[in-house]
């Protein structure tokens, strides 16, 4: 066997044959390393890597949620602004409506006004119109039956060489 | 006869060849297991602290892998003790860590198992036996008898007591050697394999070829023995879960 030269007391029976976790002889060592190592590890664990790794995960959980609850809060603001955003529409959408019928009122009544005063004044113009037209006529109508006697009594005296006189003349236009 | 593949479980003094000192008597060595253990709480220790930042939001890979340990831990205890086992949380902890690296620092070619000595494990089974005796009767007082008396009718009873009982003083045996023997054997397995390839390479000609079987053998092996050597620490804490469970809540089977 290619043992190194620790032949020391207790060593030589450690390296003897036998199966070597049954060696009652190392198991002072072993239990007492056992007890040194658990115990430092344990008080490592325990005062120092548990309390940082669990401030990391409790940071991060704090963290998340943090950033969890401020994206809420901005999402309620935005939905508040929608929401007013959409309500300062509709009450101008209704406030212009609202301007518009009455302009729209204001206008059809004093459309309606001229329409009634333009009205008047047509119906008055053609009245007059007619008036004259009247006149005229029956002036003309004055005119026509001169004419006719004139062109009679014309004809009559050419015809036949008698002088008629108006006013048989004028009886014998209105016997026509 | 250098490929004795129990040699790698021989526990011998390094460094210093003399007792360092002795307690009622029994020299104190420092030893190979007591160098390895060492390292495996040095590296336990620099793997959950150097790792851990709190400035770091997103965690580094390493952290990732220190937290992912001690949720996993502290989710075991939740789920078999309940809130109120939290507070078992460090111990648990440090058992689980404690077996886990030296399972797997074991598994680096030339270091030591420390975890493959009955001395340590049966230590561990007994501290964790202990520890659950001393809580049951602070929680519980008399009532801690009741783990030996299942509900059932009085006549079954003169059965079913020794055998609680004889359950009980077993607990300690079969979490060490549950440990322990599975260490040992992969190991040795691991070892005898591993001569087999040398013994083959050694004769030479057709069994160099031949030496490949082997060969694969052991790495197929190994991986299994990275599943155990995590296995094995998951079992043993959660082992210590249930029996401090049984230590803080009334018994009810």
């Amino acid at each position: 066997m290619s043992e190194p030269a620790v032949t020391h007391t207790g060593t030589e029976a450690q390296h003897s044959a036998g199966f070597p976790p049954f060696k009652t002889e190392s198991y002072p060592s072993q239990i007492f390393w056992l007890v040194v190592c658990f115990v430092a590890l344990f008080l490592i664990l325990w005062r120092v890597a548990s309390p940082r790794i669990a401030g990391v995960i409790g940071a991060r959980k704090g963290k998340i949620a943090d950033d969890i609850a401020a994206a809420e809060k901005h999402k309620a603001e935005a939905e508040a602004a929608l929401a007013a955003y959409e309500s300062a529409v509709a009450s101008a959408r209704a406030k212009a409506h609202a301007e518009a019928d009455a302009n729209r009122k204001v206008l059809e009544a004093e459309t309606e006004k001229a329409k009634a005063a333009a009205d008047a004044e047509a119906h008055a113009a053609a009245a007059k119109a007619d008036a004259e037209i009247a006149a005229k006529r029956a002036e003309a109508a004055t005119h026509v039956t001169k004419a006719a006697q004139d062109a009679a009594s014309e004809i009559v005296n050419r015809l036949i060489g008698v002088t008629v006189r108006p006013e048989e003349a004028e009886a014998a236009v209105k016997a026509l | 006869m250098a490929m004795n593949p129990m040699e790698q479980f021989e526990v011998k003094p390094v460094i210093f060849h003399d007792p360092l000192f002795s307690i009622a008597g029994h020299p104190i060595y420092f030893t190979n297991q007591a160098l390895f253990m060492i390292v495996a709480v040095t590296v336990a220790t620099l793997f959950l602290t150097l790792t851990v930042s709190k400035n770091r939001l997103v965690p580094s890979r390493g952290q990732s892998m220190a937290e992912l340990s001690y949720e996993f831990v502290a989710s075991m205890i939740n789920s078999t003790m309940g809130s109120d086992g939290l507070k078992f949380f460090p111990l648990i902890f440090t058992i689980f860590l404690f077996v886990l690296f030296n399972n797997f620092l074991g598994l680096i070619p030339w270091t030591f198992t420390a975890t493959s000595q009955i001395a340590i494990t049966f230590t561990l089974a007994s501290f964790v036996i202990i520890t659950m005796v001393i809580v049951g009767f602070m929680k519980q007082g008399l009532g801690f008898f009741k783990l030996f008396v299942p509900s059932a009718p009085w006549y079954l009873l003169i059965l079913l007591v020794p055998i609680e009982v004889i359950s009980f003083l077993t607990r300690p045996v079969s979490l060490s050697v549950r440990l322990f023997a599975n260490m040992l054997a992969g190991h040795t397995l691991l070892a005898v394999f591993a001569s087999f390839v040398v013994l083959m390479v050694g004769a030479g000609g057709i069994m160099y070829g031949v030496a490949l079987a082997p060969f694969a053998l052991i790495v197929c092996i190994y991986a299994l023995e990275m599943l155990v050597a995590a296995l094995q620490a998951y079992v043993f804490a959660i082992l210590t879960c249930i029996y401090l469970n049984e230590a803080i809540h009334h018994a009810n089977h």
